[in-house]
């Protein structure tokens, strides 16, 4: 019999443990961005406190979208079908407004099969955080070249690529997304975040992470590389996250400027200006900041545009209180005396 | 010479979007409303405005739905098909035409009754005379045939909701029809209307929307859509229904998505099933191929959705307003891979409200799509209902688990594993915190993991077979009318139904022979349809479509020893079934295999 006292396992604000936010183990290739963000997936969920069975984790098809079997194992999800995640989620998402839903999803699924959905679903402003794990390739085919893939990036086999690539995160902003941020998989605290103060937002939350595939597409002349992100990366600030349960005032005030922005749970994000200002609110500086950085093939990275304001498609449908989803046949079957009135509308 | 009453086809030829529409609907309501049996069919352009249209006006004793073999009464009234429509009638036909339209009279062997349709309508309101010059051949068919006129007057009243303008135009424009035809016109007309006894309680709708009614009584809380003819109207007809229905505390106990495209629609639906709610899309078959990928996910993942398919001719773009049951076999075997669907057929508007809850029932039950199969020819013509029946059984959600306490009396609870024996597993849904899973289209064993295991994958495919094939007995049971000799037995399924009296009747008289019906109401067939099969000695399976969609079917499950006495008729043209066309192709068959 030992003495030692067991340790105590630390616990977040609803008393959970981190394991209760845990998944099943990665399949990916070893270094696989991807398995980066499953890891900052599980700590911003515990560390939001959300509880793990009220989140629904979705994707579509591609090495991004296996990755909920990797994170939240408490959790429900849908692993459904290529590019079509943005429609599922938005057809739960209205009979259940109440669960937080998580979409993963790829630059295959996003920019190409699945972009029409992926428009529509900004469109409607669907309350959902939207994770592009963006690597500009096609890994579980064996590394084609994507519709993200940059002009004149090369991947590890195979011919420089020539053709224009399709930036989402401009592509958002022009639709009028509530919540457009481009990150790296690399940059743990950043995406960190990001993706918290994703989930505290109400409305269609899409972040663009660039996530090298090792595999195909992390060689020297790819400007997807671990290596090539870290060293062209344009930071707009430095992002910072504040949840509603931690009172602002005990937050440490960085000495720089920076602006804070309550999102709908009342959590804070925290933007600290790096070298020049970047107004989140304008949609043209947004623009102006992507096109700024390809033209010096650098990645921007930070939070590109933010609308708090813009009403989600669930308060949209003037949805009762109580999620359609749990309703009963009271609610859900109008009475015999009402099919009775129906047929003397009909008779006229 | 004695008159022939309530006994024939009126065909009126017009342009779309000129407002013709109204003027045959209140024909065909005041008809209605006389207690006469009579249907009315639209043949219309997939246009907006200025295409040919048709409208089929039957009057038959017998209550025979089809168009007729023939035309009876003609009114012409648009110059594009003028030529035609006249060349095509037999000696005899009443002809009512618009004098204004500029165009010739060049048969002297039909009973004439020029009109100066515009003229007239001209006088009373220049400004709208296209639209009324519609009304004004309503009031002479409704002079010439001896139309009650308070009815139509009512029934113009109906048509336009209370609006009292356009309700007084409209009657002084048939008024004035009726008076120039009593005053101007002396030909002898050999057709007339005699009132009957009114049934009560009977009232005009269109399949869409009694489908969309039974779909609101079946407790629909999210409908999601891609406008497409013929279906839109059942959508829009939810939609008009929801606010009076589903309002609760003043707010929406639903929701509904007009969705991008028949994917996203289809996704929708999968969303809402897999979160526990009963969604549903109305379709035709170019939204049913584009959905096929996620019906396929329906199945596997066990999710489920409720699709209602109103057919329309195929295949590609097809003819868009023109009717067919061209989409049944690719309903029931919908998605790549091995598959198998339940559909609901109705084959009248009472069934089109009873399925529309039932199928909610049956899909939420095996957990899988369920199709409703529904045509233009039933969805988007009215058809005289006797009254829908209020659901008689409460909803069944089907085996979810809402608690730990149900949870813990299932012993070796799997997502995917066969408790109870029947095929059909146990679910939990999101949010619940109930066993979570992550659902999948890839291969998965009994406790939703993934697996590319032979022996797991083959069980679970047969699990589903099982599920599928256990459901036969359970679905909607067909309708049978059998004669004691049992000799020719005819199966048929969906909007045939009102077409089949006659044919029958026509088989009957012109072969001797008596002839047995059995109309088809679900797929996976249901025992019986094989036992009717057993029964007769010659057996016809009667369709609207080139392929023998269900006779194909029928084969696949069918023991050998019931093959050789099946036999297809399969014919579609885009057209209604006419039941001459079809009663002799029935009547080929049986001389040829000596039945």
């Amino acid at each position: 019999m030992s003495d030692k006292p067991a340790r105590a396992i630390k616990l977040n604000v609803i008393n959970e443990p981190k394991d209760s936010y845990t998944g099943g183990k990665s399949s990916l290739c070893p270094g696989c961005g991807h398995d980066q963000i499953s890891s900052v997936i599980v700590n911003s969920a515990w560390e939001n406190g959300i509880k793990p069975h009220r989140i629904a984790k979705m994707s579509g098809i591609g090495c991004s979208s296996k990755t909920p079997a990797y994170y939240l194992g408490q959790s429900h999800g849908f692993n459904t079908v290529h590019g079509r995640m943005p429609s599922v989620t938005t057809g739960a998402n209205v009979v259940n407004a109440d669960l937080t839903y998580l979409g993963v999803s790829g630059d295959g699924d996003s920019a190409s099969i699945g972009i029409g959905q992926l428009i529509h679903a900004i469109r409607r402003n669907v309350n959902m955080v939207y994770i592009i794990e963006n690597n500009g390739v096609y890994g579980l085919t064996k590394g084609q070249y994507s519709a993200t893939a940059d002009v004149g990036s090369k991947k590890k086999k195979g011919t420089v690529n020539e053709t224009q690539p399709i930036d989402l995160c401009a592509m958002a902003i022009n639709l009028g997304c509530s919540f457009v941020a481009r990150s790296f998989s690399g940059s743990k605290k950043q995406l960190t975040a990001i993706i918290k103060a994703a989930m505290s937002h109400k409305g269609f939350a899409l972040i663009d992470v660039i996530s090298p595939c090792v595999t195909f597409n992390n060689n020297d002349e790819s400007l997807r590389s671990y290596g090539y992100v870290k060293d062209n990366s344009a930071e707009l600030h430095s992002v910072g996250y504040i949840p509603h349960f931690s009172p602002l005032e005990q937050v440490e005030v960085p000495a720089g400027s920076y602006r804070d922005i309550t999102l709908h749970d009342g959590s804070t994000m925290r933007l600290e200006t790096i070298s020049e200002d970047h107004n989140i609110s304008d949609a043209v500086a947004a623009l102006t900041a992507l096109h700024k950085a390809d033209a010096e093939r650098k990645h921007v990275m930070g939070l590109l545009y933010f609308d708090g304001d813009k009403p989600s498609l669930d308060a949209d449908l003037n949805l009762h209180d109580t999620p359609i989803v749990e309703m009963g046949e009271e609610i859900l079957r109008p009475s015999a005396a009402q099919l009775d009135d129906v047929i003397s509308a009909l008779r006229g | 010479m004695d008159k022939i009453v309530n006994d024939f086809t009126i065909n009126i030829a017009t342009a779309n979007g000129t407002g013709s529409q109204s003027a045959n609907l209140i024909l065909l309501q005041t008809l209605f409303d006389m207690g006469i049996p009579v249907s009315g069919k639209n043949l219309f352009p997939s246009n907006i405005s200025g295409l040919p249209t048709w409208y089929i006006v039957r009057l038959s004793e017998k209550g025979y739905q089809a168009p007729g073999d023939r035309t009876h009464i003609q009114v012409l009234v648009n110059p594009a098909t003028w030529e035609e429509d006249l060349a095509a009638l037999e000696p005899g036909t009443v002809v009512i035409w618009n004098t204004d339209s500029k165009m010739e009279m060049n048969r002297d062997d039909v009973i004439s009754y020029p009109v100066p349709m515009t003229k007239i309508a001209r006088g009373l309101n220049p400004k709208l005379a296209r639209m009324i010059a519609n009304v004004v051949y309503v009031g002479v068919i409704a002079e010439l045939l001896g139309m009650d006129q308070e009815v139509l007057e009512a029934s113009i009243s109906k048509q336009f909701g209370g609006k009292a303008k356009a309700i007084e135009l409209n009657s002084e424009a048939a008024r004035l029809g009726r008076n120039y035809c009593a005053e101007e016109l002396s030909e002898v007309c050999p057709y007339a209307v005699k009132a009957r006894d009114v049934e009560a309680g009977g009232f005009f709708v269109e399949g869409n929307e009694a489908v969309a009614l039974g779909s609101i009584f079946g407790g629909v809380q999210m409908l999601s859509w891609y406008p497409i003819t013929p279906s839109s109207s059942l959508a829009e007809g939810i939609i008009a229904w929801l606010p009076e229905l589903r309002t609760h505390e003043g707010k929406a106990t639903y929701a509904v998505l007009q969705a991008e495209d028949e994917l996203a629609a289809a996704g929708m639906v999968i969303g809402a099933g897999w979160a526990g709610a009963r969604g549903m899309t109305a379709t035709s078959g170019p939204g049913i191929s584009l959905m096929q990928e996620f019906i396929g996910l329906s199945y596997f993942a066990e999710v489920p959705s409720v699709f209602w398919d109103v057919n329309r001719v195929g295949p590609s773009t097809g003819l868009p307003t023109r009717t067919q049951q061209g989409d049944l076999a690719m309903l029931y075997e919908g998605s790549h891979g091995d598959t198998q669907h339940i559909v609901f057929i109705p084959g009248t508007v009472e069934e089109c409200f009873e399925f529309g809850w039932r199928i909610f029932d049956a899909a939420e039950r095996y957990q899988t799509p369920a199709f409703g199969f529904s045509d233009l020819d039933l969805g988007m013509n009215r058809w005289a209902c006797h009254g829908f029946e209020y659901p008689d059984e409460p909803m069944d959600r089907g085996k979810v688990v809402l608690t730990k306490e149900q949870m813990d009396s299932i012993e070796n609870y799997g997502r995917y594993r066969d408790v109870d024996g029947d095929g059909i597993p146990y679910r939990t849904l999101p949010g619940s915190g109930l066993d979570p899973i992550l659902y999948r289209g890839t291969g998965h064993d009994e406790d939703g993991t993934y697996s590319e295991k032979p022996d797991v994958y083959y069980k679970l495919m047969a699990r589903l077979k099982r599920k599928i094939d256990g459901a036969r007995d359970q679905l909607p049971a067909p309708v049978l009318r059998e004669e004691a000799e049992q000799d020719i037995g005819i199966i048929f399924y969906g909007s045939m139904e009102n077409t089949i009296e006659e044919i029958d009747d026509i088989l009957e008289t012109e072969t001797g022979k008596k002839v047995s019906t059995c109309r088809v109401r679900a797929l996976p067939l249901h025992s019986e349809v094989q036992a009717f099969v057993e029964r007769h000695n010659t057996v016809i399976i009667l369709e609207i479509n080139r392929d023998a969609q269900l006779n194909g079917i029928m084969r696949k499950e069918y023991p050998n020893h019931l093959l050789d006495k099946m036999h297809s008729v399969a014919y579609s043209d885009g057209m209604p079934p006419r039941a001459r066309l079809y009663a002799e192709r029935i009547m080929d068959v049986l001389k040829e295999v000596g039945a």
